[in-house]
């Protein structure tokens, strides 16, 4: 037993030990800065929330999210999309950022045309919510949602962002709020 | 060497030195905007031609000596921690040229040309270590006032007192549609840091390298050429500043 604690304080002490402890850290380091620039995070949050996702241990702030969901369902987009953004600062959270993007479609939908500035934000969060998705596809069991996954949410953004015959269609205005 | 120097060798090539060229790396590359937010620049593959130039002009003042990190007589730990010191010096180069350059435009052009020209400059005159660093100081800091204090007054959207002086001085002058967007106020903090601890980090790069089997091998600082000489060893320091 005293050898064996000999030995481990020797290599403690030694270079050898010194030198790979060095070329660990700056590996971990380099991985580090050629994950910043891949991903780009554009605030100090979403590099935090980044490191914590990659590690498994990012959370959303559940109050907030409720908050946020509660707007949502009162119609209430922008005030639903600033409490979706205190929950999920960094936008790593598939669930919430699909409610983001699902708040610009609801909001952009109208009976007589699509706001395609809405929609292309709401796009975008979709982006997010796709790209945060192990998957790579995100389904939320909502009963107040008609699109339950982010392919049928993507081509509804699609669709209304394309001007085809169909927008010319009447009947449209009888339509159901998606 | 004894054991200390030697560990402080191990750690001076393990730790301070990758960390400090990684630091500029990623600082070099930061751009914030005047919002606060993040962008992180990939430099241009211009500035990885001039981030060679560059680290040659090091070599060959004999401010970087290859064999002090990377040589037989080393083992294959010291060896690859040398190829990672050398390799981090090359992109924290890159970076400290990419963060003293505009980003895009006639600007952009101009500067990249005044470093080419610089750094050949260097690499044919091939001063002493000394000199190498104190012109890196004296062109780099004129790099970062032409971008981060002229340029960034000249252009910036609120103008102020720096702006009104650039443009008395300029009198006559037109700016045209010589385009520039200036980067946030941060950005200079955060470029000014890179560049002192590039410049640190170069002046801290190992001269002598380590003792072994009783062999030391020297490198004449102004040549760059390598003489071996034989004979104890005991007591050298290769981080002997002396």
């Amino acid at each position: 037993m005293t050898d064996v604690l000999e030995t481990v304080g020797r290599f403690a002490r030694s270079t050898v030990l010194l030198r790979m402890l060095g070329l660990v850290s700056a590996g971990v380091y380099a991985a580090c800065i050629v994950w910043v620039h891949a991903v780009q995070p554009r605030t100090v949050a979403e590099v935090r929330g980044g490191v914590a996702a990659t590690v498994g241990a990012y959370t959303i702030d559940r109050p907030a999210f409720d908050d946020g969901l509660r707007a949502f369902r009162a119609d209430q987009f922008p005030e639903a999309r600033r409490a979706f953004g205190r929950a999920d600062p960094a936008g790593r959270d598939p669930m919430t950022q699909y409610y983001v993007a699902y708040s610009y479609l609801r909001e952009g939908w109208g009976r007589f045309y699509e706001d395609d500035a809405l929609y292309q934000q709401g796009a975008a969060a979709l982006q997010r919510a796709v790209a945060a998705s192990p998957g790579g596809v995100v389904t939320v069991d909502d009963p107040d949602l008609t699109l339950k996954s982010s392919d049928a949410l993507a081509e509804a953004f699609a669709r209304g962002q394309r001007r085809e015959p169909a927008d010319f269609n009447p009947l449209r205005v009888l339509g159901r709020r998606p | 060497m004894n054991a200390a120097a030697d560990r402080r060798a191990a750690w001076h090539e393990s730790f301070t030195l990758p960390l400090v060229f990684l630091t500029v790396t990623l600082l070099g590359g930061l751009r914030i905007d005047a919002d606060g937010g993040l962008r992180f620049l990939v430099p241009p593959l211009m500035a990885l031609v001039l981030a060679v130039m560059l680290v040659a002009a090091i070599y060959r003042a004999g401010a970087f000596v290859p064999a002090a990190l990377v040589h037989d007589t080393r083992s294959r730990l010291e060896n690859a921690g040398g190829l990672v010191v050398v390799a981090t010096m090359w992109t924290a180069a890159t970076q400290v040229v990419n963060t003293l350059t505009p980003e895009a435009g006639l600007l952009a052009f101009a500067v990249n040309v005044a470093w080419l020209v610089l750094f050949t400059n260097t690499l044919a005159v091939r001063p002493d270590r000394a000199r190498l660093l104190a012109s890196l100081l004296v062109v780099f800091g004129a790099a970062f006032v032409v971008k981060y204090v002229l340029l960034g007054a000249i252009y910036a959207p609120e103008g102020g007192a720096t702006r009104r002086v650039a443009l008395a001085l300029l009198e006559g002058v037109s700016l045209g549609t010589l385009a520039y967007a200036p980067p946030g106020p941060a950005t200079g903090y955060v470029a000014f840091v890179a560049v002192l601890l590039f410049l640190g980090g170069v002046a801290a790069l190992p001269r002598v390298p380590s003792r072994t089997a009783g062999t030391i091998v020297v490198a004449s600082a102004v040549t760059g050429a390598i003489v071996e000489v034989s004979g104890p060893s005991e007591g050298t320091d290769p981080y002997d500043r002396r």
